[in-house]
């Protein structure tokens, strides 16, 4: 009996301690910051899609339908994954940032087995939270972009948010910091690299090419990529750069001089923000380049959670009004004629003949973002030593010396022409000539001029709004009668009827963004070669 | 086992306990101490909040599979009339299924397995017993605490594909209120018959890590227990 009750104990104390197995586990986090180390392996996948649920998603929306009539039909699934990884901020801070991991799924050919990786680097987000990743996000329009032209054909995409926004804990983004935002390229792939033999998408692994593209602030980006893969020995196959800042001295000086491009006041403080963690020596204070109106927490206003217009409506930044329209009169001590030319070149612009005058001048008003002392400081270095484009003898090159005025030489620091390196690998600039965002002819072109001259010149420059011409002139044809499209639309009743002058402004504020998805494809195009 | 067939039977022996004792032993008085062995079914009858939290669809749900397992209690008389309860089961596997959309994008979601757990549950009951001695057949009831504990948790391959990753599950104890109404029936001095039916309340947090990202739901449980069991006095 005594036995019997010892195994009765025995039972008992078996279902009480039967706690013998183990909890199931998440991926590993990894305990180094080191730059370029995937934070957590396996990576989340925030959506697994086959070729027919993306389709069909994408047709669901007027813009996915749309982006879908340029990129064709998807051939693959995609695993949509969330990358966390280590990188460095603008002044060597660790810091951790995410991306995208798209990867092809499927069972046609394209979309499995090795396939090509493409770095892409997108365009300026105000939105902090912006996380191309997520694909579930209706307003992540580059997340779908970059999905429905390359990932669904077969590339494995790796794309990063930027320190600076989603998780990232930096504070600031290193807006057109060549060496921080191409270090955070660099190491989002090494991430990329590491997490893709670990996701559910087996099938698909790494064939050894690399493509380099991006978009506005991501064609510097990506052009600030391709230089570094390139000054570290790592072969890019080909590149694609569309629509970015890439001569940034020129662009600035053209800015300061007159030629406000549309979203200034809003890239004005990313990259005195930015610039000023870099180097620390852009302001003493806020107010030394921002009006009294906007100097109080403008260094920390972007990027924000708050809708850009929202920011707008409450005052907290200009729509357009980057400049003073009581432009400043230059006095420089025994030079008269300087003095003048400086007054009117700072004067708001009103040649007749200029269709872009009243694009230009919409960057003047009352309250205005910058202060007329900073312009005319600027303005002061840029005529002492003139950019290679202003030149009374123009030419694609920097200036001679390094700028004196602190802004200045940040943007000539971070300017693609500066060292002078040119591409190796096979590079297409894509843009249009219309672009009122970021100017074609003051970017991609001087790029391309400045490029002639140094070998070898592997370089093509793409105008989708030029005469069709060569292998791209499908292209062009398809973005030219897009955008002919897209007028009708917006003076029909369907598209709010409105005013042939209104319609066409429409247009103009779309022209930057419209370009996208016909470079994007302009990319495929030229990458199928290799 | 339906809600109308749990009640015939439980009126049935209800009306049994009105039978006296036949049995010489009846009037002995069986030892304090008793351990009870039998059968555990759990029906449960769960709901849970939609599940929340970063890139988690609207509509996304859970469902509890319904299981059996061994039940073992240790019984102290304390009158002729009450006695307490100490009840266990052998903790069961008790699984989770999806219930929502039949797809999140292109992985399968509804009635998807997609994680299991563990759970002990002792439950302390006072127990009223109904009658005297002398009846073989005596209707109970009682009431106590339950407390859960969940381990073993694990993702399965289903959840891992559906949360996007592998996922650490987590489950919150409970101590809740568990109420029993029940039948003994007397063998011998030393042996009895027992079943009975119980009710718990059991509302557990579960919190889903997966890579770092982390998707929550409140899962209340009123699982009703049928209990049959056998058991030995000393």
């Amino acid at each position: 009996m005594h036995r019997f009750r010892g195994q009765l104990l025995a039972a008992f104390a078996g279902a009480l301690l039967s706690a013998c197995g183990a909890d199931s586990t998440t991926s590993i986090v990894s305990s180094s910051t080191a730059h370029g180390t995937l934070a957590e392996n396996p990576p989340f996948r925030i959506a697994s899609l086959n070729a027919s649920a993306f389709a069909a998603n994408l047709a669901a929306s007027t813009a996915g339908a749309q982006l879908l009539q340029v990129t064709g039909a998807p051939l693959c699934g995609i695993d949509f994954y969330y990358i966390k990884f280590w990188t460095v901020g603008a002044a060597g801070e660790t810091t951790e940032s995410s991306g995208a991991l798209m990867v092809p799924t499927g069972a046609a050919p394209a979309c499995s087995g090795p396939r090509p990786i493409l770095l892409y680097a997108h365009g300026t987000q105000t939105d902090k939270t912006a996380n191309i990743a997520d694909i579930t996000n209706p307003a992540n329009s580059e997340g779908d972009l970059i999905a429905a032209m390359f990932a669904a054909q077969g590339y494995i995409v790796v794309a990063p948010n930027y320190a600076g926004y989603d998780i990232s804990t930096l504070g600031y983004h290193p807006f057109l910091n060549a060496v921080q935002q191409s270090g955070e390229m660099i190491d989002i792939l090494t991430a990329a690299r590491t997490g893709l033999p670990n996701t559910f998408a087996v099938a698909t692994s790494d064939n050894g090419q690399l493509f380099v593209t991006g978009f506005s602030e991501g064609g510097h980006v990506a052009m600030a990529t391709q230089r570094a893969l390139e000054a570290a020995g790592q072969r890019v196959t080909a590149a694609t750069h569309i629509s970015g800042p890439y001569a940034l001295e020129a662009l600035g000086d053209a800015e300061i001089f007159g030629n406000v491009s549309l979203g200034s006041t809003v890239f004005f403080p990313l990259f005195t923000t930015s610039y000023q963690h870099a180097y620390g020596n852009i302001y003493s204070t806020t107010s030394d380049v921002y009006s009294a109106t906007y100097a109080t927490g403008i260094d920390t206003l972007l990027p924000s959670a708050t809708p850009i217009d929202t920011l707008f409506a409450n005052g907290a930044l200009p729509e357009s009004a980057l400049f003073d329209s009581t432009t400043p009169v230059v006095t420089i001590p025994g030079e008269p004629t300087l003095s003048a030319q400086l007054t009117a070149a700072l004067a708001v612009p009103s040649n007749p003949n200029n269709p872009e005058t009243p694009l230009f001048a919409a960057g003047f008003g009352s309250p205005y973002l910058v202060n007329n002392s900073f312009r005319e400081a600027y303005a002061l270095d840029a005529a002492s030593d003139p950019d290679g484009t202003q030149a009374p003898t123009p030419s694609a090159g920097l200036a001679v010396a390094a700028p004196m005025q602190t802004f200045r030489l940040a943007l000539y620091k971070n300017d693609l022409r500066n060292g002078s390196w040119a591409p190796t690998a096979p590079t297409l600039l894509c843009g249009g000539d219309k672009d009122p965002t970021v100017f074609f002819s003051v970017n991609a072109q001087t790029m391309a001029a400045f490029w002639s001259a140094l070998s070898p010149n592997p370089i093509t420059l793409l105008d989708v709004n030029a005469t069709p011409s060569g292998s791209f002139a499908a292209i062009q044809v398809a973005f030219q009668e897009s955008e002919a499209a897209q007028l009708a639309s917006l003076e029909s009743a369907a598209g709010g009827s409105l005013s042939p002058t209104a319609a066409q402004q429409q247009l103009v504020e779309n022209y930057h963004g419209d370009v996208a998805p016909f470079c994007a494809l302009a990319a495929r195009s030229f990458f199928s070669q290799f | 086992m339906n809600t109308a067939s749990r009640r015939a039977l439980s009126v049935a022996l209800f009306s049994a306990s009105a039978s006296l004792c036949q049995a010489a032993f009846c009037a002995d008085t069986a030892p304090p101490n008793e351990i009870r062995a039998g059968l555990y079914a759990l029906f449960y009858d769960a709901s849970a909040q939609n599940i929340s939290g970063p890139y988690a669809p609207a509509g996304l749900n859970l469902s509890v599979k319904n299981v059996q397992t061994l039940y073992l209690a240790y019984v102290r008389t304390l009158t002729d009339h009450f006695n307490l309860e100490l009840a266990l089961g052998y903790p069961p596997i008790t699984k989770t299924y999806g219930r929502g959309p039949s797809m999140l994008g292109s992985v399968p979601y509804n009635d998807v397995e997609l994680s299991s757990a563990r759970w002990a549950a002792p439950t302390l009951l006072l127990n009223y017993k109904f009658l005297n001695e002398n009846y073989a057949l005596r209707p109970y009831l009682g009431a106590g605490i339950n407390y859960v504990n969940f381990y073993d948790r694990e993702s399965t391959a289903g959840g891992n594909a559906a949360s996007g990753g592998p996922t650490q599950i987590s489950l919150s104890r409970s101590l809740g209120p568990a109420v029993t109404a029940g039948l003994s029936y007397r063998l011998a001095r030393n042996w009895g018959l027992y079943a009975s039916y119980s009710y718990s309340r059991v509302r557990s947090d579960l919190t889903a890590d997966t890579a770092g990202i982390i998707r929550t739901t409140r899962i209340s449980f009123a699982p009703g227990a049928l209990v049959v069991s056998a058991g030995f006095s000393f």
